[in-house]
């Protein structure tokens, strides 16, 4: 990522060739969206869950423009390659495009466009969003507690057929504060409910990419360069938005904890007033804080939308060693459970044993089945999920004691998050981004090197089809 | 990462705690060893993930290649064109052998009776071999207890355990 520099940086306005570039780059990325979500909207894709007819309007489109392709594994992969080139290209110019006064409002505009084709298509990739909805119907239509059943007990609702097999039978594995959330969608009906989901998706993602910019700019990093390094993300974009994934939801809570932190920092990290009109010192603590405590209500948001958003708490509590992030915190999961309580009982904060049970499964994309495969055994066996375990919980208590000692939290927290993704015996796409907005702020600049190269290599797993394609 | 010359942090809360205890608001500097040893093993750390992923691609390759040759046998063995054939490979030990089942008439996946083949061996000219196999009656689960009018390989291995339903097709079927 590109920082801004010092006051008195030169900056030096890219060259038409490198500005041609960039704007080529930002339209294989358009194209590459638009393909995916034209070829969805014709149906009858492996690649597309059943869902209820949303797109019938982009089918027309595709047909009047002479679209008519489903989308298969190799179109996929193809605009997956040329998405993530584009990217790549995007990402390596930037520090040269970051110079133009145009270039903020171009990403913006790049991000936004991105955001609202992807969301305007057919539910990509993941039956998931099903299954907020059928939770959220048994609640509030069947009268059945999510955290007790699975969805198999309300095989006569219409959402029913939409919901993945797997799922069927096992109930939320989310938190409290996102099923309420996601409660209300349930009387909009079956296609409002998704459209409802989407929606969510894209307000949460929007505040997502706002707070990155301010973390970015706070940190004195190009918040234009880390706005497209979060927004036009390949993975971002096609399978976090286009499954309306809870995920981003769970990000923008991680980031406006991040935000109310990073905001007191001068760029250089040392704490203290951004700004010559600051207020004096009694009012400044009274406004650090509320601030630390908005952090630590923040976090636990983010937590009780999906347990991983509170890996963020003991790295700021660490750093931060402020009464108040801690008051903050349990505020949050107090007025949380007050609310949350009276509709689920305690099972709504059993996290650990969701997280028990999600720990357990296994998908063919995760990096130790991957090892496994490479040592000869056909999967992970309960004995390596316990070694897992022991390395995630090493590398933590390593970045725990170095937080401690004055290394970044927002670094140690992304740290954390890459680690629980690549030791996962259940890895999916959207499990890569939980650490990318905090990567692209980071002050520790290996952590989005790292990002990326765990995406790439996510990304080179998918591609075995295009070399040699199943003939049904 | 941030180096900052600032040390301790300041204030008495901490101050009983030996200094290489105490928290800090930021990094000493002089802690370019840990940081050399961090990078060394996430770059081995990486090299690692990049030959499992590597690996694992390859192996994906070989088994689509393997799989659409069996496709190719059963519908070539059979003479039925069908496009609904259920491939079981054998996750269990990780050999190459695949049991292929389509129906044996027209109509949905399981609603004729299944024709399966065992298919072992390296693909050779876009064929496997199928060196045995079994029926199944329609509507009916692959196990034991619902195979009948098995042939090579599988009598050897006693893979059936339904005599054949009367008027149901039974013809030994190998090739490859």
């Amino acid at each position: 990522m590109a920082a801004t520099g010092g006051a008195g940086a030169e900056r030096v306005a890219p060259g038409r060739a490198t500005l041609a570039l960039a704007g080529a780059c930002a339209l294989v990325l358009l194209m590459a969206t638009l393909e995916v979500v034209l070829a969805g909207a014709v149906g009858h894709s492996p690649l597309i869950p059943g869902s209820p007819r949303l797109s019938g309007w982009l089918q027309a489109i595709g047909r009047f423009i002479g679209f008519h392709e489903r989308l298969g594994f190799r179109m996929f992969l193809i605009a997956l390659l040329c998405f993530t080139g584009a990217y790549s290209g995007l990402l390596v110019l930037a520090r040269r495009i970051s110079a133009d006064r145009r270039a903020a409002r171009w990403s913006i505009a790049l991000v936004g466009t991105l955001a609202v084709v992807v969301c305007a298509g057919p539910v990509l990739f993941s039956t998931d969003v099903f299954s907020y909805i059928a939770y959220a119907r048994m609640g509030m239509l069947h009268g059945l507690d999510p955290y007790l059943h699975g969805p198999i007990r309300i095989e006569g609702d219409p959402i029913f057929k939409y919901v993945g097999e797997d799922w069927l039978k096992v109930a939320t594995a989310y938190g409290p504060m996102y099923t309420l959330i996601s409660y209300p969608l349930a009387a909009l009906g079956l296609k409002g409910a998704v459209w409802g989901a989407k929606v969510e998706a894209l307000a949460a993602s929007a505040g997502t990419l706002a707070l990155t910019w301010r973390c970015a700019r706070a940190r004195g990093y190009d918040p234009a360069v880390a706005l497209v390094a979060v927004g036009a993300n390949p993975l971002y974009v096609l399978y976090g938005l286009g499954g309306a994934h809870n995920d981003v939801i769970m990000t923008f809570f991680m980031m406006a904890a991040v935000a109310l932190v990073v905001s007191e920092e001068n760029p250089s990290g040392s704490a203290g007033p951004t700004s010559s009109a600051s207020p004096g010192p009694s009012s400044r603590g009274r406004l650090a804080g509320n601030r630390d405590a908005l952090a630590g209500a923040s976090v636990v948001a983010a937590g009780l939308v999906k347990a991983t958003g509170a890996v963020l708490l003991p790295f700021m509590l660490l750093s931060r060693r402020k009464v108040s992030t801690m008051w903050g915190a349990a505020a949050g999961l107090v007025l949380v459970a007050a609310v949350s309580f009276p509709v689920f009982g305690l099972h709504g904060l059993d996290v650990i044993s969701a997280l028990n049970r999600d720990a357990a499964l296994v998908s063919t994309d995760s990096f130790p089945t991957e090892i496994a495969h490479l040592l000869g055994k056909p999967g992970v066996f309960p004995a390596d999920h316990t070694l897992l375990k022991v390395a995630l919980v090493a590398i933590v208590a390593h970045l725990a004691w170095r937080t401690w000692r004055g290394y970044d939290w927002v670094s140690a927290s992304g740290w954390t998050l890459l680690a629980i993704a690549v030791t996962s015996t259940w890895l999916l796409a959207w499990y890569t981004l939980w650490a990318l907005p905090l990567a692209v702020v980071a002050r520790d600049r290996r952590l989005l090197i790292a990002t990326f190269a765990v995406q790439g290599l996510f990304i080179v797993h998918q591609t075995a089809p295009l070399f040699s394609p199943v003939s049904t | 990462m941030s180096a900052a010359t600032s040390t301790a942090e300041p204030g008495g809360r901490w101050e009983r705690l030996p200094e290489r205890l105490r928290p800090r608001t930021h990094e000493r500097r002089g802690r370019g060893d840990l940081r050399r040893v961090e990078s060394t093993l996430l770059v081995l750390a990486f090299l690692i993930l990049t030959v499992a992923v590597v690996n694992d691609v390859v192996r994906q390759v070989h088994v689509n290649e393997r799989i659409t040759a069996d496709l190719h046998t059963w519908r070539t063995i059979t003479g039925n064109d069908l496009i609904n054939i259920s491939v079981e490979q054998d996750l269990t030990h990780h050999t190459t052998r695949d049991v292929l089942c389509g129906n044996t008439g027209a109509g949905p996946p399981g609603t004729q009776p299944q024709a399966c083949l065992i298919m072992t061996g390296p693909t050779v000219h876009g064929m496997r071999a199928a060196n045995g196999g079994f029926y199944l009656p329609p509507y009916f689960q692959d196990k034991r207890v619902n195979r009948y009018a098995c042939f090579g390989t599988a009598v050897r291995e006693n893979l059936c355990g339904l005599p054949t339903p009367p008027g149901a097709p039974d013809e030994p079927l190998t090739g490859g």
